[in-house]
């Protein structure tokens, strides 16, 4: 055996020997790499979270432009309930058993939807915006993590929102002077207007991230909501009046009896989870409002109305003429799984399932190094 | 306190980066020269953590870009050539939001946000709002953003880019002060004469690779062509003939008993073409290197192709 030989296993063994001690010392710090990545996360969460929220909401309160804001915001909600009260009591001289129901309709349909419409717009220029400011190089090199300038940016963008729809409750309160709206509902309507407020967020957020402008993005998340909101529910109408569903196999109010359940992307949109909010769209009087959606609401979900909506709405003697027909067949044939949910929670678990899947997809495209496989070949 | 080695980066089908190799040693002001779109701030920016390289390491303070990027942001303060402010946040609350974002909070906070104020001459306008202050102001600003973790390692991209005269002179001033407290500076800049004022080391990229670096003398003394000029007593016929016949020279202009020429080599060759002067009876009353600015030697260097070595 050669010298050159022997040095050349020597080194070997060496090198053998290093990588030991290296993977024993790898496995002795194995726990406590990973509480410091713990820890490192929670740091990088709150570094991004706590002082973008309190950046934005200093920087929107601040001046004059937010009380006036808000004043204008509710004097135009407190206007708008007392042209009705007047249109309703003074024009009427009488007070309809309906007004309540009719102004909390109102008020809801178009809560959900400036939040829906307003919560992607102001989302849409929070990374982009960064971008275009160029203030975005500034924050990813501080100790803030991706995810958490991300929540930072999503919650800023909806916080504000949200502000002004609890701004707005007092406003809400008229219709109890009239009643007919249970509390929970009320408070299962602000559970949706969060639902739509959060999830339609996340979405303009990961349009900002992904699209380099602003515009582009706020452009493309508002198409996006228009078609989620309106265009799910009528494409859902046409396939569904093109294709009826066959006949139940036991007459109605048989046991067995059971007539189809609207398919399960109709709850994408918001529409349907008025049908938990609100006192039957378009029941009371069906050309009021937008003759489509609520024909459209009526045939969809007729089934679905909220019972204890229709129970309190029996019991204080407001329902004319609709009758809620309970389910064909009895206990026998309610829905069961997810068709049993009830309209609004159904609604906000997708929005649950879009809010992560948005700020993972605002998270990975922000991110400078991409996780998957294929970037670093193609990088190679 | 900065190694970089083989460092390559492409966008599409260009090559910011060709394999630069780069060390910056710790407490140095470390100019960093070269063309536009040579690669300075992609190179500043991987340092930075901000760009993913494709090929080649670095390090900053022992750190390997990438493996330990939470660490290397406590080690690195940067300031990018373009940048943005928040216009509805005061010039405290700027420096303040800055300092929570890299954890710090509380009296620790305010006590940095004061200090640095003062240190960038910007204490009198705490409360202005950011996008009232002049662009010098707002540099001023950002080097202050820069240091608030007070860090090992500054990157400055430009920062005296867009700045008048004066506001060039108390920028230069506080990156004095900050070498002065031991911060290890990379600086990218075209105003090669201030860097020549500020810096210790210099490194010249060109194409996406450093061509030249060291400290700031040798890299000035060191170039292999210099100026030389030569005045004699009475005509300098003789001299021009004797010049002009050396090897490795180009004489660049000839008037009334002044000669001015380039020669290629160091000293040694200078030293060589003298003698050979005396020797031959020209009356030389003057034989002096032409003193070399940055901005010469970068020049020459560019020209010669002498980056590409």
């Amino acid at each position: 055996m050669t010298e050159e030989v022997r040095e050349e296993q020597k080194g070997q063994e060496q090198e053998k020997e290093a990588a030991g001690q290296r993977k024993e010392g790898g496995a002795k710090q194995r726990p406590q790499e990973k509480r410091f990545f713990l820890r490192d996360c929670w740091e990088g969460l709150r570094c991004g979270l706590a002082p973008m929220l309190g950046k934005e909401m200093r920087g929107r309160t601040r001046g004059w432009r937010s009380p006036v804001l808000l004043s204008v915001y509710l004097g135009v909600l407190g206007t708008f309930v007392l042209l009705f009260l007047w249109l309703n009591l003074e024009r009427l001289s009488m007070i309809r058993p309906q007004v309540g129901l009719s102004l909390y309709s109102l008020f809801i349909f178009s809560l959900i939807m400036l939040i829906s419409f307003i919560a992607p717009a102001v989302a849409a220029g929070a990374i982009s915006g960064e971008r275009e400011r160029r203030t975005y190089d500034l924050l990813l090199v501080t100790k803030a993590s991706i995810p958490g300038i991300v929540l930072g940016k999503w919650l800023a963008s909806v916080v504000y929102l949200m502000f002004l729809a609890v701004a707005a409750l007092p406003v809400f309160a008229v219709v109890f002077l009239y009643g007919g709206v249970p509390p929970a509902i009320l408070g299962l309507a602000f559970v949706v207007c969060l639902a739509a407020g959060l999830g339609y967020g996340a979405m303009g957020l990961a349009l900002s991230a992904l699209t380099q402008r602003s515009q582009a993005a706020m452009i493309i998340s508002l198409v996006l909501v228009f078609f989620f909101i309106f265009g799910i529910p009528v494409i859902t109408g046409i396939i569904m009046a093109s294709n009826p569903p066959g006949p139940s196999p036991q007459p109605l109010g048989q046991p067995g009896a059971a007539i189809a359940g609207p398919p399960w992307y109709v709850f994408l949109s918001p529409l349907t989870a008025f049908t938990s909010v609100l006192p039957g769209t378009g029941e009371y009087d069906r050309n009021w409002g937008i003759p489509l959606i609520s024909e459209l609401m009526n045939m969809l979900l007729n089934r679905m109305v909220q019972p204890e909506m229709v129970a309190y709405a029996y019991k204080m003697g407001y329902t004319t003429g609709y009758v809620f027909p309970g389910y064909p067949g009895g206990v026998a044939a309610k829905p069961a799984g997810l068709a049993a949910w009830a309209p609004w929670a159904r609604f906000t678990l997708y929005q649950g399932i879009l809010i992560p899947v948005c700020l993972a997809a605002a998270i990975l495209a922000v991110a400078p190094r991409k996780p998957w496989p294929f970037h670093r070949a193609g990088k190679k | 306190m900065i190694k970089v080695r083989s460092l390559k980066k492409t966008y599409g089908r260009v090559q910011a980066l060709k394999g630069l190799d780069m060390d910056v040693p710790a407490g140095a002001v470390y100019g960093f020269i070269g063309q536009n779109g040579a690669g300075k701030t992609t190179t500043l920016r991987i340092l930075a953590g901000l760009l993913v390289p494709d090929g080649g390491t670095a390090e900053v303070a022992g750190l390997e870009i990438g493996r330990h990027p939470r660490a290397l942001r406590e080690v690195v303060g940067y300031m990018p050539d373009f940048f943005g402010v928040y216009d509805d946040l005061r010039v405290g609350e700027y420096l303040l939001f800055y300092a929570a974002a890299y954890g710090i909070r509380g009296p620790r906070a305010f006590k940095l946000r004061d200090d640095l104020l003062e240190l960038v001459e910007l204490g009198e306008k705490r409360e202005a709002f950011v996008d009232t202050l002049s662009r010098g102001m707002q540099q001023r600003l950002c080097l202050a953003r820069a240091l608030i973790h007070d860090p090992r390692v500054l990157l400055l991209d430009e920062p005296a880019s867009g700045l008048d005269p004066l506001a060039r002179v108390e920028m230069r001033e506080i990156l004095k002060e900050l070498s002065k407290l031991g911060k290890t500076i990379l600086i990218s800049s075209h105003i090669l004469s201030e860097l020549a004022d500020l810096c210790t080391h210099i490194g010249m990229i060109t194409e996406g690779r450093l061509v030249r670096q060291g400290p700031l003398a040798e890299l000035l003394n060191g170039t292999p062509v210099q100026t030389i000029i030569l005045r004699c007593h009475g005509p300098a016929e003789a001299a021009e003939k004797l010049v002009a016949g050396w090897p490795g020279v180009e004489v660049l202009r000839s008037l009334s008993g002044q000669i001015e020429f380039r020669l290629a080599g160091g000293s040694a060759q200078a030293a060589e073409l003298l003698k050979e002067l005396v020797l031959r009876g020209v009356p030389v009353t003057h034989f002096a290197q032409e003193e070399q600015s940055l901005e010469d030697t970068f020049v020459q260097l560019a020209r010669e192709g002498g980056l590409d070595d």
